[in-house]
């Protein structure tokens, strides 16, 4: 019967704490009574609030609550998981757009429109930091080649905004050399503009 | 003694764990402790229980009576196990290793009340743990338990009276040393050499993936959960937690043996002197099994934060109104995508009738006037990702430990999925990275918010991995 005794008095810590006799029962009593009881609201609210979201429910208890709640995240994920397929199967076997080409022949017009002319703009900030400023016509994936194109001559880009407006980008920018020698402003202004030519 | 709680007649056969009071008359009355009902009806039931008391003094579980051999196997529900003819000794394979674990632990006598299925048993062998086990598995068990492959100790009907019967967690205890004079737990299986089954684990995974909508019984599961946890020399006395729950009418329960922990030992039969132990041990059970609840909806959660049961409980709550803004964007994607469908396959039918057009675009109109939005975050080791979708526009959140040159990974996988970068604001904040994309998708793409995080996170952390982790080169 020990064995009994003492796996019910462990039940009786696990379960509540504040009746577990200490020396100074009063105190400890009292003061983890309050917490245990807030802890044990926090966690019926929350459960409250998982019955509300469960749409299938059994019986209003914890573990009823909770087994539900499993039950039907798995139904949702099954069901994400054939729409997600669906999609899939769908996608592939649709046709390609033609419309991005539209926005690409539209972006040039629109630049013209409000008179924004291409720039680059390299500054000596610090030693060898440079700050770029490039505005060019917004294309389908420039951004990636430029950033590949700049990581591929071992500029490190740091601070980097880009933002698109009427039709161009603007790529502003704080350059680290990785080889830290003193990087001529004007070289690294022209290296940009042919990078920019050719994407 | 009269094992009280002696399941009520006939097809539900409750809790073996009354074994411990096991009341050979009772086995006259027909018990139907998950034997199958022939038993009940069998005439040898007194050579039974003699022959139970034979073998617990023997402490061999062999000698079964072979009276006892029903017939019950001739049940319908069947096992091959149950042929008669060849199964002598030989056991399924299958139900061998599922059983024989449970079996190791169990009190031989057990084997002895078991029923060797096969009239002819000379089985001197498991044989009879093998079959107890399957004549329950064969005789009510739904489909469901078969599945689960529970070794059905049922046979604690069987049990001799007054032993202690302890039911041993046969993974830990294999084999299992008597407790106690009385105790009868030599396991017949052990000369076999039985490799150790994997079943513990295994119970613990069919428990997690237990569809839990038809309302799993408590006391079966937590029987599944706690079976696991058998110590030696543990009373069955769980029958207090079967009853608890009040699951009598189903089926399952009765089919899991439960493994009390409490070493009260007295049969549920006893309800006096075990009342204390009884409820004490209810209890624990139904707060393991509890715990293994939480822990199960943890482990469905992507995120999970922290482990206390307040916070499962909140990120399920997140999670599931996730779920629902995937479910129904995805919706909203598969229709438009199929008025699309619908659309072009009219526009090359009637390609000449210009007039066609302008009927097809309210319809479509109806379909998309309902705007897209979606939100998710996705956490990994070292990145965290937020993706909103309102309509064509994504804007992603993205924090990432300083490592790598995310802006150029996350800019190709933006343009892999065919998003149009629009800004992109952001920069070192101490250790890490933090950027804000905005982008626009373009026609005819139809991703949805968890295909771009799920994406932005398998690419960084390759990209992670592919680092040598020594130079953070900045």
């Amino acid at each position: 019967m020990e064995f009994v005794g003492s796996a019910s008095t462990q039940s009786c810590i696990t379960q509540k704490r504040g009746r577990r006799v200490y020396g100074d029962d009063r105190d400890f009593k009292s003061k983890n009574l309050t917490a245990e009881r807030r802890r044990r609201e926090k966690l019926s609210n929350r459960l409250l609030t998982l019955r509300s979201l469960v749409p299938i429910i059994t019986n209003m208890n914890k573990a009823t609550i909770v087994e539900d709640a499993i039950t039907y995240i798995e139904k949702l994920q099954m069901t994400v998981k054939v729409l997600s397929d669906q999609l899939l199967e769908m996608e592939s076997s649709s046709e390609e757009s033609e419309r991005p080409r539209n926005d690409e022949i539209n972006a040039a017009e629109e630049m013209k429109k409000h008179g924004i002319e291409e720039k680059v703009e390299v500054t000596n900030v610090d030693g060898c930091k440079l700050w770029i400023r490039i505005i060019s016509e917004k294309k389908r994936s420039r951004i990636t080649k430029f950033l590949e194109a700049m990581a591929s001559h071992g500029f490190e880009l740091s601070d980097t905004n880009v933002t698109t407006f009427k039709g161009a980008t603007l790529i502003s920018s704080c350059l680290n050399g990785v080889y830290s020698y003193k990087i001529e402003a004007e070289q690294v202004k022209e290296l940009l503009q042919e990078i920019i030519k050719s994407i | 003694m009269q094992t009280d709680r002696r399941q009520p007649p006939d097809n539900h056969p409750k809790m073996y764990e009354e074994t411990g009071c096991f009341d050979p008359n009772s086995m006259a009355e027909g018990g139907d402790d998950g034997i199958s009902q022939s038993v009940k009806h069998h005439k040898e039931d007194d050579a039974a229980v003699s022959a139970i008391e034979l073998e617990l003094q023997k402490h061999l579980a062999f000698n079964v009576e072979d009276t006892h051999t029903q017939s019950i196997s001739i049940n319908s529900n069947t096992h091959s196990i149950h042929d008669p003819a060849n199964q002598n000794h030989q056991i399924l394979p299958p139900y061998e290793h599922s059983h024989s674990n449970w079996d190791s632990g169990v009190v031989s006598a057990d084997h002895m009340g078991g029923f060797d299925q096969n009239e002819n048993d000379q089985s001197q062998q498991s044989f009879i743990n093998t079959d107890i086990s399957s004549s329950f598995a064969q005789s009510q068990t739904p489909p469901l338990l078969n599945l689960l492959q529970f070794p059905r100790c049922t046979t604690s009907s069987m049990l001799p009276p007054n032993s202690s019967i302890s039911f041993t967690n046969p993974d830990h205890h294999f084999p299992v040393p008597p407790p106690t004079s009385t105790d009868v737990l030599y396991d017949p299986l052990f000369h076999l050499n039985l490799p150790p089954q994997p079943q513990p684990p295994l119970f613990r995974e069919l428990f997690q993936s237990i569809p839990h909508g038809y309302s799993f019984p408590a006391s079966a599961s937590r029987a599944a959960a706690n079976s696991l946890f058998g110590e030696i020399g543990d009373e069955r006395d769980a029958t207090g937690a079967f009853y608890e729950d009040g699951d009598v009418g189903v089926h399952l329960d009765n089919r899991v043996l439960e493994f009390s922990r409490d070493l009260g030992c007295i049969g549920r039969r006893r309800e006096t002197a075990g009342k204390p132990t009884k409820h004490f041990a209810t209890e624990r059970q139904r707060r393991e099994q509890l715990n293994g609840k939480f822990k199960a909806l943890k482990d469905l959660v992507p995120n999970p934060t922290k482990n206390d049961r307040a916070s499962v409980v909140g990120d399920a709550i997140e999670y599931i109104k996730e779920l629902l803004r995937t479910v129904n964007e995805l919706k909203l994607l598969v229709e438009k995508k199929r008025c699309v469908r619908e659309r072009r396959k009219r526009h090359r039918t009637e390609d000449d009738d210009e007039g066609m057009k302008p009927l097809v675009d309210p319809a479509d109109q109806s379909y998309n006037s309902s705007l897209r939005s979606s939100w998710l975050q996705r956490k990994s080791k070292d990145t965290e990702v937020d993706v909103r979708i309102i309509d064509d526009e994504v804007t992603i959140k993205l924090v990432q430990r300083k490592k790598i040159d995310c802006l150029l990974f996350v800019s190709r996988v933006l343009d892999e999925l065919q998003l149009d970068l629009h800004h992109v604001a952001g920069g070192h904040i101490g250790d890490y990275y933090s950027f804000l994309f905005n982008t626009k998708i373009y026609e005819g793409s139809s991703v949805y918010a968890g295909s771009i995080a799920n994406k932005l996170i398998e690419v960084m952390d390759k990209q992670y991995a592919a680092v040598p982790p020594t130079s953070c080169a900045y």
